[in-house]
């Protein structure tokens, strides 16, 4: 067993491993690995204008991302988690089955269906983008609210509050969303880390001037191997950072507790 | 401060099941126990007192105020949930404040009662803890602290003891006990353990089908259960089904026997209940009511021994200190209970 576990981690760090190496060798060409040593593929990258503007696309987009699946995630979970109708329970399914059902190509092409005609003509922008990743996201956060409501049986914490004297807000503000702190934190790493990482809707509906940071690395892999590696790399830091940030934010939720006055 | 509930109706629209009339009073102080069997409504009264549920018909009072429709946040009740319901992101100390900030109390006066709560639970070395931290008991006295705390008009427990394994139940039972007597709530407590509710109870309200078939002390619902049914569920029972044959005599499948049937007319069909503790060992051969058999189960229990003797026509369960063989016993006539058939 521990055999098959190291040479799992192995496989899935050698390209990483491969990668790193790769964006500080000066020239790789037909050989194991790259000969010479060099930040200058790192510099290249930062000197270039368009994948500058894509990192802070990429960035822009994530933070939108994050910010409206939260806001849009935890009160619809709240109202699948707290539905009893039998309709809205299949809804909340379909919804989360969403993204394994429509692929991104698809939801892709049928924003660009939707988006290019004359009465919507918003393919391109920079707003069009976040909402096509918060439709691939969404569920996924969705999924870790609802079941961590079940877990917590978010429902009977409400009644004792509610026993307790809390209203309605009061509720909300002191109960419900500290107690999901946790699940609405590790949903949004991965709200994060699938919108840094989105490549295939991205490609189809982004502007020239919104290209997320993916789609303009696809050019990097057509010139040298060191600048594609570098610029590779760069998108693994971009993806850390957007996690880290989108959980450390999560967890900045307020934290109403008894205490505070 | 009182909680009474008069002729309060409930139906369940998918279930049909739910109230029917139901009336019961509990005083200052007074804690009163809800038993039956599961579906009988005990929860579903416990629900409308809090005004989770609205009733169909009748009334609620709470300290004197008609609280029919008020919403439960206003009811001023404390709850103690069967899951203790603690809130996961709050220390113990926290939990027990929040009924507390709710009702605005400054900072540093509730975390002070919060901790006066704690103690009076024997908690407040763990004040820091959060919930998952605590054992099932320790959480429950958290429970507790947390619907005590805001000095409510009444104490609703629903099960509280449920989730405790068999020893700690006991110690807590006599706890909760002694925290309410200390604050001379009235308490309504929803349980399905016959046992717990008549050791705690001042008084027991015995349920089925959603209706109250008695409501009385422990001991007098022991001792003269209104129904075959209430004897039958509270403590062990021998019911026999007879007919009255005479002043004194009432025919059963086990045989005559002799007991005062409060002036029956003869031919009237009848239970007979005699305790098991009653019933009496190796009587002298022309002892009335004497049934000789033998024995089919023997239950040692350490301080009694229950056990099962057949006799033609039936089983008499009986429970003795003696440990000698049992060839016969008596069922003296002056145990033997008439009930309703």
């Amino acid at each position: 067993m521990p055999i098959v576990t190291a040479l799992y981690l192995l496989y899935l760090a050698a390209p990483i491993a491969l990668l790193a190496i790769g964006s500080v060798g000066q020239s790789w060409t037909n050989s194991l690995l790259p000969s010479g040593l060099t930040a200058g593929w790192y510099g290249q990258l930062w000197a270039d204008a368009s994948f500058r503007r894509a990192f802070t696309v990429s960035l822009t987009v994530c933070a939108a991302t994050c910010a409206v699946t939260a806001l849009i995630g935890v009160p619809l979970a709240y109202a699948i988690y707290g539905a009893s109708r039998r309709g809205v329970r299949a809804a909340a399914r379909v919804l989360f089955l969403l993204p394994v059902a429509a692929p991104p190509l698809v939801l892709g092409f049928g924003f660009i269906l939707v988006f290019s005609s004359d009465s919507l003509p918003f393919l391109g922008s920079g707003w069009l983008l976040v909402a096509g990743h918060v439709v691939s996201t969404l569920p996924y956060l969705m999924q870790t609210l609802v079941s961590d409501m079940r877990h917590l049986d978010l429902v009977t914490l409400e009644t004792a509050a509610e026993s307790l004297g809390a209203g309605f807000r009061q509720r909300l503000v002191g109960i419900v969303i500290p107690s999901l702190r946790q699940s609405l934190s590790s949903g949004l790493i991965m709200v994060a880390a699938l919108s840094i990482g989105e490549f295939q809707m991205s490609n189809l509906i982004a502007g020239f001037l919104s290209r997320p940071y993916p789609v303009v690395l696809l050019q990097a892999f057509y010139g040298a191997t060191g600048f594609a590696c570098a610029g590779t790399m760069l998108l693994l830091l971009l993806a850390v950072l957007s996690a880290l940030a989108s959980a450390s934010a999560g967890r900045g939720l307020p934290s109403s507790k008894g205490t505070p006055s | 401060m009182s909680v009474v509930v008069d002729s309060l109706a409930f139906r369940y629209p998918a279930a049909g099941a739910g109230l029917d009339g139901v009336s019961l009073d509990v005083v200052p102080g007074e804690f009163c126990a809800v038993i039956g069997p599961s579906g009988c409504g005990k929860s579903t009264l416990l629900k409308l007192i809090a005004g989770f549920l609205s009733p169909a018909a009748g009334q609620i009072r709470i300290a004197g105020t008609d609280m029919t429709g008020v919403p439960t946040r206003l009811r001023n009740l404390g709850i103690v949930f069967q899951n203790y319901a603690l809130f996961p992101h709050m220390t113990a100390l926290e939990n027990v404040a929040y009924p507390l900030k709710l009702r605005g109390v400054g900072r540093a006066e509730r975390l002070r009662r919060a901790g006066q709560a704690l103690e009076r639970t024997r908690l407040s070395g763990l004040a820091d803890r959060h919930p998952r931290q605590l054992s099932g008991g320790q959480q429950q006295r958290v429970a507790l602290a947390r619907a005590l705390v805001f000095a409510p008009g009444a104490l609703l427990l629903d099960e509280p003891l449920s989730a405790l394994d068999a020893a700690h139940r006991a110690a807590m039972r006599d706890e909760i006990r002694a925290v309410q007597r200390e604050h001379g709530i009235a308490t309504l407590h929803v349980t399905h353990d016959q046992e717990e509710a008549l050791s705690i109870a001042d008084k027991v309200a015995v349920m089925r089908d959603g209706a109250l078939l008695q409501l009385a002390s422990p001991q007098e619902l022991y001792d003269r259960p209104a129904d075959r049914f209430v004897a039958g569920f509270v403590g062990h029972a021998n019911l026999f089904d007879g007919t009255v044959r005479g002043p004194d005599l009432v025919e059963t499948a086990i045989g005559p026997l002799a007991c005062a049937t409060g002036g029956q007319p003869a031919g009237t069909s009848v239970t007979l209940l005699a305790r098991p503790e009653a019933v009496r060992t190796d009587p002298p051969d022309d002892a009335v009511n004497r049934f000789a058999g033998t024995l089919v189960r023997d239950r040692f229990l350490g301080s009694l021994r229950r056990y099962d003797l057949a006799v033609p026509g039936g089983t008499i369960l009986g429970e003795t200190l003696s440990r000698a063989d049992i060839r016969s016993v008596q069922i003296p006539p002056e145990c033997l209970r008439i009930l309703p058939a």
